[in-house]
């Protein structure tokens, strides 16, 4: 995936941005972000399932995924803090390009549970 | 050789007595998925045996607790949500935002149909005369089917079934036999509910199956999406045999485009309602008409957008556009724009002889601009139920209107303005049953009722809302008098 050119392909992106974050910080021993990270890909799923508008779905331009690769292996709190950086920049950026009022607002509030 | 697809008659999955079966396939990969049965009339006549033996009891079933099944149906469809919308995906080739779409919808029809409760309840008078009070009571009237197209396979079902068995009817489902297994899933979920058998039935094929429930004497109404032709001939069957009737047929879905239209979010939205579900559906947007400089402007702008539209698998995420349902389609589609590449129209984006690397054996017809379409040609008259969007020109807001009238059909108009006093012209004076307002996709809600005007509507009480309870219910009239 890489142009996050449609609805589903941003919600999609987001879910397994979470689902990596949860894994990520399960690894490192931080369960409290694993499992905010994993309540966030959760209501992502639902927010996926019950916002999507048939009627005005459309076009979306200017997101690819490729801007918001994460580093993985890093998990020293400086890896941490630059995944998180990256989860907050991308919510920051997708939230506008939606037309559903609440998917946006769903967005938005994951990007400030990351910082943004 | 591939499964072949059941029906369910009387709280159980069964084989057809067909001899003849459609092969249903993956537009995309070519894939073949399954095999639908060709049901008999005599399938048809067990299915309806069964559904006539449950009416009574079901009938008397509380309607709080016909209502409780529709919970339990959300919740199941819910669970399965993206089960259902690959389903579609596969048999349809739509995009799976588009078919998450079509699954939403259709819950939103489930919803309505817990509803029902409040929606049946009727009216009362005291004493009408000395002594005398006068009430009504709405009453399920029996047996229902629904005939049902293939390019909403899960939706167009549930704008029928949940308010028809929540009313208290028993009801019979002849899907498309060109997608039948997003509809074999629904019933498999009904089947979990438990419901008493005979409540729904799944009958699955093509004509033979159609009219034999049209002819069956213990079918009281029937509806039905699909095209103007087929819709006609349901009609006059359905009448001819004493029946209800709602038959929803084709359309040639026009927009006005106003010179003081914000033309950037317009074509946005343009796009979507002229190349969703690659224009297979009955409110497609087919002609948008450009009023004055707006025209140009228009031309130029979903020219560069059109051709950039992403055309692939639907399972991919990316994947703006799908395929159309058959090879058979993409050659009527191909030829109608030759046709008018013949009449003088100017093809600006050409979606002929497309292919996705990949799946070259797919169903393509890439999305197509037809720019300088005159009134009285094909693009201005026939629905193409394709991924073609046709330009016309006129002068000013009332030739656009003009224009629009001429048309035949009457399922939706749209306009895209920042002018109120137009806005309310064009929806006072356009003769289309679905009518948008800077929206080009003009379908209602499960609350309303799905409007359709001249050739585009065979009937007088429409699917989905309020006229939906009307369809599904018999209105008595008790007068009582206690000495």
């Amino acid at each position: 995936m890489a142009s996050l050119n449609t609805f589903g392909a941003v919600f999609t992106f987001a879910i397994e941005l979470e689902a990596q974050l949860s894994a990520y910080y399960g690894g490192i021993g931080d369960s409290a972000m694993a499992k905010a990270a994993d309540k966030r890909r959760k209501k992502l799923e639902r927010v996926r399932r019950e916002n999507v508008v048939e009627i005005t779905l459309e076009p979306i331009a200017g997101l690819d995924a490729d801007d918001y690769a994460l580093d993985l292996s890093d998990g020293s709190p400086d890896g941490q803090a630059a995944a998180a950086r990256i989860a907050a920049r991308f919510y920051r950026d997708a939230a506008p390009k939606i037309n559903v009022r609440a998917a946006q607002r769903a967005l938005e509030r994951c990007g400030k549970e990351h910082g943004g | 050789m591939s499964r072949a697809v059941k029906n369910y008659v009387d709280g159980e999955w069964v084989e057809s007595g067909a001899t003849d079966f459609f092969p249903v396939h993956d537009p995309a990969t070519c894939e073949l998925l399954a095999n639908c049965p060709d049901s008999t009339a005599e399938d048809v006549d067990v299915a309806v045996r069964s559904a006539k033996a449950a009416f009574d009891e079901w009938r008397s079933t509380p309607v709080l607790v016909r209502a409780q099944y529709m919970h339990h149906f959300k919740v199941m469809v819910e669970d399965n949500f993206e089960k259902v919308s690959q389903i579609v995906v596969r048999e349809h080739g739509k995009t799976m935002d588009e078919a998450r779409g079509e699954v939403r919808r259709g819950i939103e029809s489930i919803d309505f149909a817990m509803s029902v409760p409040v929606l049946m309840r009727s009216d009362g008078l005291e004493d009408i005369s000395s002594g005398i009070d006068e009430t009504t009571v709405r009453q399920p009237a029996g047996v229902f089917a629904a005939i049902t197209p293939f390019n909403f396979p899960f939706m167009v079902p549930l704008w029928f079934l949940p308010t028809a068995i929540t009313c208290g009817n028993t009801f019979i489902l002849k899907p498309s036999p060109q997608t039948p297994l997003a509809t074999e899933f629904l019933f498999e979920m009904l089947d979990e509910l438990d419901l008493p058998e005979g409540v729904v039935s799944l009958v699955n094929g093509g004509v033979p199956s159609a009219t034999a429930l049209m002819e069956h004497p213990d079918v009281t109404g029937v509806s039905f999406v699909g095209s103007s032709a087929v819709a006609q001939i349901i009609y006059e069957t359905c009448t001819r045999n004493g029946k209800r009737v709602q038959a929803q047929g084709g359309a040639k879905n026009y927009i006005a485009v106003m010179p003081d239209a914000d033309i950037e979010a317009s074509v946005k939205n343009i796009l979507g309602a002229a190349y969703g579900c690659a224009g297979q559906r009955c409110l497609a947007a087919a002609v948008a008409v450009g009023v004055g400089d707006a025209y140009e402007q228009l031309k130029d702008e979903l020219a560069a957008q059109v051709a950039a539209l992403k055309v692939g698998y639907g399972l991919d995420e990316t994947t703006q556009m799908g395929t159309v349902i058959s090879d058979a389609a993409v050659g009527r589609i191909e030829s109608m724009i030759g046709q008018s590449e013949g009449e003088g129209a100017e093809v600006v984006v050409d979606g002929r002889d497309f292919n996705v690397s990949g799946y070259e054996k797919g169903s393509w017809v890439g999305p197509t601009l037809i720019a300088d379409v005159q009134p009285n040609t094909v693009m201005a008259t026939e629905e193409v139920f394709g991924p073609v969007l046709s330009l016309m020109k006129a002068d000013d807001f009332d030739e656009a209107v003009d224009i629009i009238n001429q048309s035949r059909y009457g399922n939706a108009a749209s306009i895209f303005t920042s002018n109120g006093k137009h806005a309310r012209e064009f929806k006072y004076s356009v003769n289309a049953g679905n009518i948008g307002v800077n929206i080009g996709v003009a379908a209602p809600s499960a609350s309303f009722p799905f409007g359709g005007q001249k050739d585009s509507f065979f009937g007088d009480l429409h699917g989905q809302g309020m006229d939906s309870i009307e369809f599904y219910t018999e209105r008595k009239i008790v007068i009582e008098r206690w000495v």
